[in-house]
């Protein structure tokens, strides 16, 4: 089924570590959290397997960074804080200074996310909303967009691998999907029908490598897979497809999605576990039915006839989908993973098999994930 | 201000039998450590000053051991309170006044449910999100404001 082996454990950070973020081409991870710094972290020289603690990004912030967020190009890191700003760092001549303080959100900001072509940023806050920024010349940053809509704290946003699609999931159990229409961001779709959306906070969601489905966690433990269907305009709708349930037994606090098809969830039971696809194995790409957009159709009919519990560890544990090609089963369960509540899991962009996770036990965790041998 | 519960019923501060523990003991355990129980939780709780009267939780019947359950062994503990009436605006307080006590007296291995005794209040599903979220509870132990609230009521309780 496969296993993670624990290549490292990253101190330094004097309290809970929220959040770590790999640099888009993989050589650096940025680590944030309550003790107001950032780490950035890099291969050691002499010893290529080790990492090491190159830079401490700190004084900008006067409460904890929740987030932090490399941009495409690598270049800049924006970081989230409880203060109610957001910070874009630049890395140059080995230095890093701020270039750029966002300001007006009324209360704490929970996460920042640059789009995929480095042109906008988006940040979530306790204050309900949702704000994107566009980059201008010379470091300015111009809000273009505030988008009032969620009724609680929003927990986190998350831009589709596209652009097209900004997604953004909330203390009010819902998710919500914002795309671009005439210049101002309208909300496309809410997901949140009884017995379809979470029943509690959603804390984070991934999407695959294509961006047809989409993972969300939560805390009322269970994950959900959600596909995309395209109608004929070319509108995107988004439908469940999946809840993984009764594997979790706590709040699910972060989800990833590997370029390889791997569902990695940090937890606050301590665990990570790492689920993959039923019936393809476990280290297939991208599957067919993923990458072609007219098969989502299959999901759209109902089937009444759920499948049982597969490759669960207990008795309780369930899948249940409307077609069994999106059925995901447990490949792997590290408990504990940390001795506290596991806060984030982040797969490598270029090495599948390596797997960052951050926890309350100030310490960030770099793993290996080795599948089972078929 | 107005008090929520002006007239609040005091009951007395009991006095409670510890265990026969080490005695009962057989000889060769007396190293192994005492398992964290319920009286443990409750003598970290139970001496908390309400945020608006002069009086403990034990005092206000707001909390009481037999509401409280622990297990050591799974590193969880969950204390259901009941707050003086069913609409008290300080219940958040007095749950996080809970939290931030077990965070601070018991090891970290311990994950604490906070909850409202179920059916006393109004908005207990609202108020038993809120305790839960730690993201939550950690952004409002940042606000100096709030934070010394917590401390005067967590004063009398060391």
């Amino acid at each position: 089924m496969g296993s993670l082996e624990e290549l490292q454990c990253l101190q330094g950070h004097s309290d809970r570590v929220w959040q770590v973020s790999w640099s888009p081409s993989g050589d650096m991870l940025a680590s944030c959290g309550g003790d107001r710094t950032v780490r950035i972290w890099r291969h050691d020289a002499a010893n290529p397997e080790r990492w090491l603690c190159t830079a401490i990004l700190e004084d900008t912030h006067s409460r904890t960074i929740r987030s932090a967020c490399w941009s495409p190009c690598g270049r800049f890191l924006a970081t989230a804080s409880f203060d109610r700003t957001t910070a874009v760092w630049q890395h140059q001549g080995g230095v890093w200074e701020v270039v750029a303080m966002l300001e007006g959100h009324e209360s704490e900001v929970k996460e920042v996310a640059w789009n995929p072509n480095g042109g906008m940023l988006a940040t979530c806050s306790r204050d309900k909303t949702v704000w994107l920024w566009e980059v201008q010349p010379g470091h300015e940053y111009e809000v273009v967009d505030v988008k009032h809509g969620h009724s609680q704290d929003v927990k986190t946003v998350r831009w589709h691998p596209l652009g097209e699609v900004l997604v953004s999931a909330s203390y009010d159990d819902t998710i919500k999907l914002w795309v671009e229409e005439d210049d101002e961001w309208v909300c496309a779709q809410t997901l949140a029908e009884p017995g379809v959306g979470h029943a509690s906070t959603v804390w984070e969601v991934a999407f695959d490598a294509v961006g047809e489905r989409m993972v969300s966690c939560s805390d009322d433990c269970t994950l959900k897979i959600w596909g995309c269907c395209r109608a004929d305009s070319g509108e995107q709708q988004w439908t469940l497809l999946s809840t993984l349930s009764g594997f979790h037994d706590r709040t699910i606090f972060s989800v990833d999605w590997s370029k390889q098809g791997l569902i990695a969830s940090g937890c606050a039971d301590n665990a990570i576990r790492i689920f993959g696809q039923e019936g393809g194995g476990e280290q297939d790409q991208v599957d067919s039915a993923a990458a072609t957009p007219g098969v989502w159709g299959l999901f759209m009919q109902q089937d009444s006839s759920r499948r049982p519990a597969t490759g669960s560890s207990s008795d309780k544990a369930s899948s249940s989908s409307d077609s069994g090609v999106a059925t995901f089963r447990l490949l792997s369960t590290r408990q504990p993973a940390h001795p506290l509540d596991v806060n984030c899991v982040r797969w490598h962009p270029t090495d599948p098999t390596l797997l960052a996770s951050a926890g309350d036990d100030c310490c960030i965790k770099l793993w290996r994930w080795h599948a089972a041998p078929t | 201000m107005e008090l929520i519960n002006p007239a609040p019923v005091v009951h007395e501060r009991k006095a409670t039998r510890r265990r026969l523990a080490r005695a009962t003991l057989k000889s060769g355990e007396e190293d192994k450590r005492e398992p964290i129980d319920s009286l443990e939780v409750f003598e970290h709780i139970r001496d908390i000053t309400d945020p608006e009267h002069p009086y403990t939780l034990e005092q206000l019947n707001v909390v009481s051991e037999e509401h409280v359950e622990v297990d050591d062994a799974g590193g969880m503990v969950k204390v259901r309170f009941t707050p003086t009436v069913e609409h008290c605006s300080m219940a958040t307080l007095i749950g996080l006044c809970i939290r931030v006590k077990l965070l601070r007296a018991l090891p970290p291995r311990f994950k604490a449910d906070i909850l409202l005794y179920p059916g006393s209040h109004a908005s207990e599903a609202a108020v038993n999100k809120q305790l839960s979220d730690k993201e939550r509870v950690a952004a409002a132990l940042e606000n100096p404001n709030l934070l010394s609230m917590v401390d005067r009521c967590l004063g009398s309780s060391f």
